[in-house]
């Protein structure tokens, strides 16, 4: 019987995988929306602010990897 | 047993087996893509894409929540256009919030349960009015569009405006968001849930209290409404 456990430790990994994922798809996503109607910004600025707020939150899983104590290890 | 071990009783593990990570992350974000593509159906006032965080975010963790916020931006963005796929951030963001706020055990009271939703409100605020502004002009044709036309109206500046109309809105969505979730996560099975730290409750409680939130969460969004 498989009884792999997973933790907080695997926890932090997949959400930083999940921004890693984000990252990949924000280029596309980019000039889909400076190519909507509505929207007059470039896919330069669009891709450059989404870049900061997901860098803010990538320094924050970082600082949890350095900080966090994942004191039950299996 | 010797005298050390009745001394210091074993301390609980974080641990769960990974069966049920791979049960509670896809269905998670289902339940979160399917919130706000109904939500989006129906023009409602409210986003309904966080109560799979807040579930995942208080039974498995802050950084599982964030990758199920992740996972159900990336989804939408392919069913119902881009506009999403710069909003992840305010999803990951409250994912943080509701797991970080539940680990330090800030969710045990049913007021202190209540003001964390508010707490979450807030940060995807601050993160999700930038988003807002700088990237789609102040508007993205969901309904608080409406609003923050109201308040430019009133002779408010584009940060302000978004701002107000965004609280509001995400006011009633975390406060909805986070006792849907309250009762889904009731609704778990024991060996899932022992390690959470949330408002006891029990019998008829168990229905009533996520329903008082539910009503709460509505009413602000209806009596801003009304006094529109």
């Amino acid at each position: 019987m498989n009884n792999k456990t997973v933790g907080p430790k695997e926890g932090l990994g997949f959400g930083i995988i999940g921004m890693g994922l984000l990252l990949a798809f924000l280029p596309r996503a980019a000039q889909q929306i400076a190519d909507l109607d509505f929207v007059a910004s470039e896919p330069f600025g669009i891709l450059l602010g989404a870049t900061y707020v997901i860098a803010f939150l990538v320094i924050l899983s970082g600082l949890a990897v350095a900080f966090a104590k994942f004191d039950d290890e299996e | 047993m010797s005298t050390e071990a009745k001394a210091a009783p074993r301390k609980r593990s974080k641990r769960l087996p990974l069966t049920y990570v791979i049960a509670i992350v896809p269905v998670a974000a289902a339940l979160n893509i399917v919130g706000g593509y109904i939500n989006g159906v129906l023009k409602l006032p409210i986003f309904l894409d966080m109560i799979g965080t807040m579930v995942t975010a208080v039974v498995l963790g802050p950084w599982w929540g964030a990758l199920v916020g992740a996972i159900t931006n990336i989804v939408s963005s392919f069913i119902s256009g881009p506009i999403g796929l710069p909003f992840a951030v305010v999803n990951v963001a409250g994912a943080l919030v509701w797991g970080y706020a539940h680990s330090m055990g800030w969710m045990r009271k049913n007021w202190s349960f209540f003001l964390v939703n508010i707490l979450v409100a807030t940060v995807c605020s601050i993160f999700a009015v930038p988003i807002y502004v700088f990237i789609f002009g102040g508007a993205t044709g969901h309904f608080s569009d409406v609003m923050t036309a109201a308040f430019l109206a009133m002779g408010q500046n584009l940060i302000v405006s978004v701002f107000s109309s965004n609280i509001l809105v995400s006011l009633a969505d975390k406060i909805i968001s986070g006792y849907v979730g309250l009762a889904i996560i009731e609704a778990l099975p024991t060996n899932l849930t022992e390690t959470t730290k949330l408002p006891k409750s029990e019998g008829l409680n168990k229905i009533i209290i996520p329903v008082v939130g539910v009503v709460v969460g509505a009413a602000i969004i209806l009596i801003f409404l009304a006094l529109q």
